[in-house]
């Protein structure tokens, strides 16, 4: 009765919803680690997909490990660790921000119907959910003030790529070894945040990047 | 005869299921609570007494509970209580409903503001805004329906053939509308996390405070009115959650009653395990509970069905 | 037609007398009330065979042997007529009471007399039936609203008041006559009956500048700006029947335009409900916003204004994908809401009017208590703000069920549509709510509560005069609400005229308006029960009068109380990125605080772009070509001979 490929795809989409809407950086964390797992479920559960190999089966483990776990647990430790304060403190309102999210659901199931792309059965809304987690990372990327939640956003922005490329092809895991590199680089980059913004958190009281801005004399 | 039974059951028990809320935060503090009439005994009390009226208020005051009471009555009059026919029913009857309850909260926030209070006054503006904020979610809700089955009133959504519930077709999008309607309803019947009724500063209050200066008989009258505008809210959801097509009504009364409880045990231990937000976030909540339900309308532009 | 015609007449001779007596200055209002009541009266029953469903009667004549000018009374028409018949009189009636000051008899007689003018132009606009007559008639409306606008001319305020109305009434009369020269170029005749022939591309053109034209009459919300400057600015007689009446022309003329036309692309539907959305949410915010009665009343006009364009544009929507059944309901909502909307928005003006009169003051924070000073007033102010917000059993809430109704079922329409509808029925119900937020407002901060000032401790009842016509406008008010049948019937005879739209059949009609009577009456019976349940509640109870409970604080003054901007204020707040709030606060500096100030002001983004983007730029650039002028009445001269020879060079 309720598909679940569907079902992970309204849930990545409601994630998206909600991290737009969170208040906190420790619920964007736990948001953006459930959002990780459903984006690397998605392909297993698409109907074509067909069969897994064991090095598939195992690809995909290592992706919902690094994007459900790894990547979050990280931020978790950085924002607890350098105790950030928990507030988002956004450019664009909540409610705004809300409201963009909708708007941009809505221009996305516009671009995936007038793209009019040959796509496999049930794989438009991928292509919707693709789109909309990629331009709400960038929104993020932009809404936002904290160095944590551009990660985030980047995180997102990450996601969403993700799904396209699953959106798009029909064929085995092999496609996603380039996706895999990208994860890892992100993983690298989160790493690297998590020392940078410690050091900048012992160097200044704050780590906004509104105040990143005075560096430039 | 079939009608009656259940809007008369349906109007007498309204009153007994805020007790149950009350069993629950008991339960969740480790104390005994009050009983489960209480309620009863609250609504006989305040009748036997007498009225103290404030030396501003006009006749305007004296509407409020009047108004808001008819307001909130009327709505059960439309009511498929247990999948039965209502009493009265017409295609686009919801509309009509949802701003006959609208007339209710203009009286409630003008007998408010009748009292010069300051508090009031602050509790009204709160209210006008924070409802304006759910009704945009109901009537999404309502486009929604209206998008799934074409229909356009209580009966029609919840009798007949193809009733709207969790276990149609369309189950997954209702999951959205039950989680924002009840959402909507801890904000129109002014529970925790939008407003604590419980607390001891009126400041903080939304809806309690806009009834401070109402006494005896007036306040019984609001507060049946509250009971029974949780009562249809709760109903609501029971009805979006299982379809009671069962042939026998009794059966469907019973699955009723005890969904309905459910419903109330669920507001209970939200209020147990919240806090009441801060002022600020209460738009926000109610806005996140608008995009859920316009998220699953999305859904159904050719994408999902 | 000639009862018609008799009727102008009479209205116009009523105007001339009002100049001729105006030394006799009570004779000269009772004596100019009794004509124009008369030739209202004869008006309406001219119109009458019309709205009962009779042929149009039309009526034409030659001007200057050159053009013709012709007047058709059809049922749009007909309808459109109706309010302009049966509210003017009220307005002018109540005028008996509120123009008391006998020494500027002169300019009282002058403002009768242009008011009179303006009802003539007003009927004469709502039944031309050619394009030459419909501009010389719409130009003798906006030129007469113009000097009703300047009755108080010796205030700076009026002044600009009135030449920003003036200003706007021409760019938008400026765009009109742009679209009827296009039209006639494009056709070659005067006709509106010619209209359809033109090509699809000019049509469009034509639609969308005389959209502007009529918008900025009506008050669409970019266009809108003129209307809390020139209502408050006028007297409030005046700012009822500009409100109430004038500012639906506008509306008429886009009814008018549309139906001539006969376009049925999306893009026209569209186009109009977005207006319609900005126009009713801004309108309601800014009205939330705003602490000025007038000021308050004049945006929620642009709020209504909004409501109306929402139903034509989901009528619209209609046409343009079939779904007749939609478009039926919303434009007959739409419609059904003029007629509305002139009724309680006149009976709010006078009432205001009577609350400034009595008072002195119109800013919302400054009253307060008045219902029991002047309970018909305050009374007919409640009737009227519960039914602006569109709540049963009232006649607003009638027009916008109606758009509701046909926008639900424009549901089941694919792609970009159901998007529009969706949206339009979102923002119905925001802007339901907020109007109900808005005149909760009102009416609490006005006539509930305590008064504020000693001016509004000290107010007393108006005059019959004054408050008799606010008594018939709310008792229509709640007979439309009650018995809505007839009206929805009427309505739906006005939109015959369109040729494009299939009307529903009349049995759906009577249905959908029997269910709404029904709800009405039950809700009305459900409350007279209530009345009576808790009367017995009551019985032999001990009833106390005290002071109202201060949560523990004793000392209770009415300075508490909750302003009207307080109570807005987070509502505003919530539409910041559209609305630009300015507060100013001077702070607590020492342990001992001087004495601090507070203020917060609410502006108008369109306002703000304008003066901004347009008016400062094109005032550098004038600013330039000062050199020009130099105050030697020869060198104009010069200037003359130099332009007519230039021209002679073309010909």
């Amino acid at each position: 009765m309720i598909n679940i490929s569907q079902s992970i795809l309204v849930i990545t989409l409601l994630s998206v919803l909600l991290s737009l809407g969170s208040t906190r950086l420790t619920s964007l964390v736990k948001i953006m680690a459930l959002q990780g797992v459903m984006v690397s479920l998605t392909p297993l559960f698409l109907k074509d997909h067909g069969s897994f190999g064991s090095g598939a089966i195992i690809f995909f483990q290592i992706m919902i490990l690094i994007k459900g776990l790894l990547i979050p647990g990280l931020l978790y430790m950085a924002v607890k660790r350098i105790a950030i304060k928990r507030d988002i403190e956004p450019f664009i309102g909540y409610h705004a921000s809300i409201l963009s999210g909708l708007a941009i659901i809505l221009v996305s199931v516009f671009i995936t119907n007038s793209l009019r792309l040959t796509l496999p059965a049930g794989h438009d809304i991928v292509l919707i959910t693709a789109i909309t987690t990629m331009a709400s990372g960038f929104f993020l990327m932009m809404a936002r003030s904290k160095a944590i939640t551009q990660v985030i956003g980047y995180l997102m922005l990450e996601n969403g790529i993700y799904l396209i490329g699953t959106a798009l092809t029909k064929h085995s895991h092999t496609l996603y070894v380039v996706e895999f590199g990208v994860l890892l680089d992100l993983l690298v980059g989160v790493m690297i945040m998590g020392i940078i913004l410690h050091n900048i958190n012992s160097a200044f009281d704050d780590v906004d990047t509104t105040l990143l801005g005075r560096l430039k004399d | 005869m079939e009608t009656f039974i259940p809007l008369a059951i349906a109007i007498l028990a309204a009153p007994l299921f805020p007790g149950i809320i009350l069993k629950v935060k008991a339960f969740f503090a480790g104390k005994n609570g009050p009983p489960l009439l209480i309620k009863y005994y609250t609504l006989i009390k305040l009748l036997k007494k007498g009225s103290v009226y404030s030396n501003s208020t006009t006749f305007v005051f004296k509407l409020g509970p009047i108004v808001s009471f008819a307001s909130a009555f009327i709505v059960l009059l439309f009511f498929p209580f247990a999948g039965g026919s209502p009493l009265f029913s017409f295609h686009g009857d919801v509309i009509a409903l949802f701003y006959l309850m609208g007339i209710g909260r203009f009286f409630t926030v003008a007998a408010a503001l009748d009292t010069a209070s300051p508090f009031e006054g602050m509790g009204a503006a709160r209210e006008v805004f924070f409802s304006t904020l759910a009704e945009v979610t109901i009537f999404t809700v309502l486009v929604l329906f209206y998008r799934l089955t074409g229909s356009l009133s209580f009966a029609e959504y919840f009798t007949g053939e193809n009733p709207i519930s969790l276990l149609s077709a369309s189950g997954a999008l209702l999951l959205f509308v039950i989680v924002a309607l009840f959402m909507v309803m801890l904000t129109e019947n002014s529970r925790v996390p939008v407003d604590d009724p419980a607390t001891h500063l009126e400041l903080t209050m939304i809806h309690e405070v806009m009834v401070l200066d109402h006494s005896g008989p007036d306040l019984a009258l609001i507060e049946l009115g509250s009971f029974y505008k949780l009562f249809f809210y709760a109903a609501f959801i029971t009805h979006i959650l299982y379809p009671f097509t069962a042939a026998s009504s009794l059966v469907n009364g019973l699955i009723f009653y005890a969904l309905l409880s459910l419903i109330y045990v669920a507001i209970g231990i939200t209020e147990s395990i919240m806090a009441r937000f801060k002022m600020d976030l209460v738009p926000k909540f109610i806005l996140t509970s608008f995009a859920l339900v316009f998220f699953a309308a999305i859904l159904t532009m050719g994408v999902l069905q | 037609m000639d009862t018609f015609l008799l009727s102008l007449t009479v209205l116009f001779a009523g105007g001339m007398f009002a100049l001729i007596a105006h030394r006799q200055f009570s004779l000269m209002k009772a004596g100019y009330i009794a004509i124009t009541v008369a030739g209202s009266l004869m008006g309406l029953s001219a119109i009458w065979p019309t709205l009962q469903g009779g042929s149009p009667v039309s009526f034409s004549t030659t001007w200057l042997h050159l053009f013709t000018l012709s007047f058709t009374v059809d049922s749009l028409s007909a309808f459109f007529l109706l309010p302009i018949f049966a509210i003017c009189p009220l307005a002018v009636l109540y005028s008996f009471h509120y123009m008391e000051n006998s020494e500027q008899c002169g300019r009282v007689a002058a403002n009768y007399f242009f008011l009179n003018v303006l009802v003539v132009s007003m009927a004469l606009v709502a039944s031309a039936d050619n394009l030459i007559g419909f501009a010389l008639v719409w130009e003798l409306m906006s030129l007469s609203s113009f000097f009703l606008v300047m009755y108080e001319y010796q205030k700076e305020a009026t002044r600009k008041a009135g030449y920003i109305y003036f200003i706007f009434t021409h760019v938008g009369a400026l765009c009109i006559f742009a679209a009827f020269a296009l039209a006639y170029s494009s056709t070659g005749s005067y006709d509106f009956a010619s209209f359809a022939d033109m090509p699809a591309k000019v049509k469009a053109i034509v639609f969308f500048l005389a959209l502007a034209g009529f918008g900025s009459k009506a008050g669409i919300f970019p266009m809108h700006m003129w209307l809390p400057h020139a209502h408050p600015a006028a007297p409030s007689h005046i700012s009822a029947v500009m409100s109430g009446v004038m500012i639906k022309m506008g509306i008429y003329g886009i009814f008018r335009l549309y139906a001539s036309l006969g376009v049925t692309d999306l893009i026209f539907g569209e186009v109009v409900l977005c207006l319609g959305i900005i126009s009713g949410i801004l309108g309601v915010v800014y009205a939330i916003g705003n602490q000025d009665l007038k000021k308050l009343l004049a945006y929620s006009s642009v709020e209504n204004i909004g409501i109306i364009l929402i139903g034509m544009g989901i009528g619209m929507i209609g046409v343009a994908s079939g779904n007749m059944v939609m478009a039926s309901f919303a434009f007959a909502g739409a419609l059904l809401h003029v007629l509305n909307h002139s009724i309680f928005k006149t009976l709010l003006f006078l009432g205001a009017g009577a609350v400034l009169h009595k008072t002195g003051g119109k800013h919302l924070d400054l009253l307060g208590g008045l219902m029991k000073k002047m309970p018909t007033t305050g009374k007919t102010f409640l009737i009227g703000s519960v039914s602006i917000s569109g709540l049963p059993p009232t006649n607003g809430y009638v027009g916008e069920f109606l758009i509701y109704y046909g926008a639900f079922h424009g549901l089941t329409l694919g792609g970009s549509s159901f998007l529009f509808v969706m949206l339009a029925i979102i923002s119905l119900a925001i802007i339901g709510g907020l109007a109900v937020a808005c005149f909760s407002k009102v009416v609490g901060m006005v006539f509930l509560g305590e008064p504020r000032t000693e001016k509004a401790a000290t107010a007393t009842e108006a005059g019959f005069s004054v408050t008799l016509p606010m008594i018939v406008l709310a008792a229509a008010s709640i007979f439309i609400g009650l018995f809505p049948e007839p009206f929805i019937n009427l309505v739906f005879l006005g939109l015959n005229g369109i040729k494009s739209l299939q009307l529903v059949g009349p049995e759906e009609v009577a249905i959908v308006a029997g269910n709404l009577a029904f709800i009405a009456r039950l809700f009305l019976a459900i409350f007279l029960l209530s009345v009576a349940l808790r009367k017995l509640f009551y019985l032999k109870k001990e009833i106390v009068r005290g002071a109202t409970w201060g949560c523990g604080f004793t000392q209770p003054t009415v300075k508490i109380q909750y302003t009207g901007t307080s109570y807005g204020m987070s509502i505003v707040d919530f539409f910041r990125p559209f609305v630009r709030i300015r507060t100013s606060y001077s702070g607590i500096t020492r342990i001992f605080p001087g004495r601090t100030t507070y203020e917060s002001r609410i502006d108008d983004i369109a306002e703000i772009t304008l003066m901004d983007r347009i008016v400062s730029p094109l005032l550098y650039l004038l600013g330039k070509l000062r050199w020009i002028q130099h105050g030697h009445i020869q060198l104009y001269i010069g200037y003359i001979i130099v332009t007519i020879i230039a021209l002679l060079l073309f010909i």
